[in-house]
């Protein structure tokens, strides 16, 4: 008998297709599958987070921060002033009775404000001292407040969780801690268009708010030019828009100008000057006492 | 931003260098397989006894490890599934060199043919996650040597 090793035919057990073809069909597909699984999930998220009442939201940030800030302690003055602002704006802004507003002062040097769940807003020193008038903190509290109106720091918290589990639960299957980071990136991107839509929303509910108040909307600009000087002097780091959680300041001024186009005043427009106080206010507390 | 960047030069390295080992491999295969066509190796378990031969075990084994590229393409194939080309490539090139190298250690005994000849197959390290870090292929058999 004989017994022979021939040459072996090339391409049967070992695929002879480029292993570029496979890696551009594979990301493609799994990327846009994921995309889109995302996009339907979240959007679920979002439409339905808007069902949960209000009360449950309240009683849940009650049982996360455990009493922070103190319950029934002394608010300060410039807390009442913004309060007291804030209600009327919420007011303008037709917000339910139901939803209570907490305005919270941060002595911090952080330029920014934020809503969060259960009605809190939280304004920070850092920005305060950069507006010089009430319309323009105005502006600032109709935003957030207009967040809270439409339900979004809900809506967010309901799409991260979604969001979290679908991504959880693709990679526990890929068993490679870089995919992971790739869909989820890749994951992030989307969430974040979702947040810019919101930002445009509170823009310009915000206006027509301060429109009402004031007649006019000058003064609303300034916080966005206050972010904008931010980004120039590199304090605050400017990101392309598309992978930003917010529109970028050029883009919101700009519809802050077409909204004054479009709402022409017939009087002369004149801003509304900040409580006399307003900068003691701002001083923290503590050195109040020691002085 | 910056992890992303990474990953793309990891997966570009992966790549570029695995993909340069493999073709390189491949060539190398190709040449040797005529080299050593003369020293057939069968799976036949029992081969026509003769007095005239001696026997030897010889054994050929060779570790090949994962390139970053292959690992991300066999990670996304595992979502949805298919044939694996990435790793149906490296276990062809780590069989034909096992038995390449037990060929090898057969000329070294002067033998002329390899009968029952095995192969073994295992992943040595078992990555993140259990993801497949490196594969070992090993060949065995008997080889004959005429007296």
């Amino acid at each position: 008998m004989e017994y022979s090793n021939p040459k072996i035919p090339e391409g049967i057990n070992a695929s002879t297709q480029h292993p570029l073809k496979e890696f551009f069909l594979l990301t493609g597909g799994v990327l846009g599958g994921v995309l889109i699984v995302v996009v339907v999930l979240t959007l679920l998220a979002d439409r339905l987070a808007v069902y949960i009442p209000f009360e449950s939201e309240m009683q849940l940030v009650t049982r996360v921060t455990d009493g922070i800030p103190a319950e029934g302690a002394e608010p300060l003055p410039i807390e009442s002033y913004l309060n007291g602002l804030a209600d009327q704006i919420a007011a303008e802004e037709g917000l339910p009775p139901e939803m209570q507003l907490t305005v919270h002062y941060v002595d911090d040097d952080l330029v920014n404000a934020f809503a969060t769940l259960g009605g809190h807003i939280f304004m920070f020193r850092g920005l305060l001292e950069k507006l010089p008038n009430e319309n323009a903190v105005a502006m600032v509290l109709a935003h957030e407040i207009a967040h809270i109106k439409y339900r979004h720091p809900i809506r967010s918290m309901g799409r991260g969780i979604i969001f979290g589990l679908a991504i959880t639960m693709v990679s526990s299957t890929l068993g490679n801690a870089m995919t992971d980071q790739v869909l989820a990136n890749t994951g992030g991107v989307t969430v974040l268009k979702f947040s810019r839509d919101q930002e445009r929303e509170a823009d310009q509910t915000a206006l027509n708010a301060l429109y009402r108040r004031y007649g006019h909307v000058d003064g609303a600009d300034l916080l966005f030019k206050v972010l904008q000087q931010q980004e120039r002097e590199g304090e605050a780091l400017q990101m392309p828009e598309f992978f930003s959680t917010h529109p970028l300041s050029e883009h919101r001024i700009d519809d802050i100008h077409t909204f004054q186009a479009e709402h022409a005043t017939a009087t002369d427009v004149a801003t509304v000057p900040l409580p006399d106080q307003f900068v003691a206010w701002l001083i923290p507390a503590e050195t109040e006492k020691t002085d | 931003m910056a992890d992303l960047t990474i990953f793309m030069v990891l997966l570009a390295l992966g790549y570029g260098f695995g993909r340069y080992a493999e073709l390189k491999h491949y060539k190398s295969i190709i040449r040797r397989e005529k080299e050593f066509r003369d020293i057939p190796a069968v799976t036949t378990k029992f081969p026509p006894l003769s007095k005239a031969v001696d026997a030897e075990l010889v054994s050929g084994s060779v570790v090949i490890s994962v390139d970053y590229f292959k690992r991300f393409i066999a990670g996304l194939r595992n979502l949805i599934g298919g044939r694996v080309t990435a790793y149906e490539l490296l276990l062809d090139r780590a069989r034909r060199e096992a038995i390449l190298r037990m060929k090898e250690e057969a000329r070294a005994f002067d033998g002329h043919i390899i009968f029952n000849v095995k192969l073994e197959t295992s992943s040595i390290h078992k990555g993140r996650k259990n993801g497949v870090g490196a594969v070992e292929v090993m060949a065995y058999g008997t080889v004959l040597i005429k007296q």
